[in-house]
């Protein structure tokens, strides 16, 4: 793999992130009230091709649903929270509560993971967007189901057929305590956005460090 | 103590539902009317003149900052607040400049019903 970011910019993204999905977590823990673990975010520069061989191989091959954004500003590309298809009405049901029927309950799956996506995905990235003191423009959230390719492919990075030019994945699992439900939360970005966001990462260390 | 009327203002029917369901069991015999655009939410403020807007910020077409906008404009006394995903802070000052309220999702109860204020019924 090449790295194109030291070791003291990869501890501050990692950083910056961890606050930021953070924020997402908290969002989500009262969403569905339950408790919300969270790996170790971890930043890797791949083809779009081996981001969508590594998602595979996290979702074990199976459909996944996800919601994904678009965001740009200073730096742009592609925010997704992804869940495995099987737990995504499971999810749904923790956030409407038990009072809304099944046959319901499958009509709103869809919207309702929209609404999730919608909270989870601002709320990480205005705390990136508050931290670094530049504004970033999300889209409305789109939702897409399929296996990791299909769900990588839908992002607007790279355009070259998943064999061309690097991006930035930055990854983070989190899982329900009580819930059993579990799912993945990535940033995608072309490497001249990763440039300018590692650059306003080392702005804000810099900004930090002086006190 | 009256009766009220509250108007939500967001694309998503599932968040509507969520904020409905609040206004519904704290504020028994409220009545809340719904739209899923700002377009739509501007009509209804035209014809059913509420007392409370709650407004969702990313939405297709116009977008809840500009609704607010217009809402101000077309009814000065009506209290609005915005409810949204997106935290940032150039969108807190845009609700502080406008005198809108600034809720953010996942929508926390105790705020709500404090933009709702001590009119239960």
């Amino acid at each position: 793999m090449i790295d194109f970011i030291g070791e003291t910019e990869r501890d501050a993204v990692t950083e910056l992130l961890n606050i930021a999905i953070g924020h997402a977590a908290a969002s989500l823990s009262q969403l569905v009230e339950d408790e919300v673990h969270l790996s170790v975010p971890f930043v890797d520069f791949l083809t779009p091709a081996q981001a969508a061989t590594r998602l595979e191989q996290e979702t074990q091959g199976a459909d996944s649903v996800a919601v994904r954004q678009h965001f740009r500003g200073h730096f742009q590309g592609d925010i997704l929270l992804i869940f495995p298809e099987k737990r995504s009405l499971d999810l749904v049901r923790h956030m409407l509560g038990d009072e809304v029927p099944l046959d319901q309950l499958t009509e709103l799956e869809q919207e309702a993971l929209l609404e999730v996506g919608n909270i989870i995905l601002n709320a990480c990235l205005g705390s990136l967007a508050n931290q670094l003191h530049t504004p970033v423009e999300g889209s409305l959230p789109t939702y897409v189901r399929g296996r990791g390719a299909r769900i990588l492919d839908a992002c607007t990075i790279g355009g070259t057929g998943g064999q061309g030019e690097m991006v930035m994945f930055l990854h983070v699992d989190f899982s329900l305590l009580k819930k059993d439900v579990h799912g993945y939360l990535a940033f995608v970005m072309d490497i001249l956005s990763a440039k300018h966001f590692v650059e306003a990462v080392q702005a804000y260390v810099a900004a930090q460090l002086a006190g | 103590m009256s009766v009220k009327t509250v108007l939500l203002v967001d694309d998503s029917r599932v968040a509507r539902m969520m904020t409905r369901r609040v206004v519904e069991t704290k504020r028994p015999g409220w009545v809340v009317l719904e739209a899923g655009s700002g377009e739509e939410g501007l009509a209804v403020l035209v014809e059913a003149r509420p007392d409370y807007v709650v407004l969702d910020v990313n939405m297709p077409g116009i977008g809840g900052i500009e609704t607010a906008r217009r809402m101000r404009a077309v009814s000065p006394d009506v209290r609005v607040t915005l409810l949204t995903a997106n935290i940032q802070d150039p969108v807190r000052h845009q609700a502080e400049d406008m005198g809108v309220g600034f809720l953010t999702k996942p929508l926390h109860e105790d705020e709500l019903l404090a933009f709702l204020g001590d009119d239960a019924p």
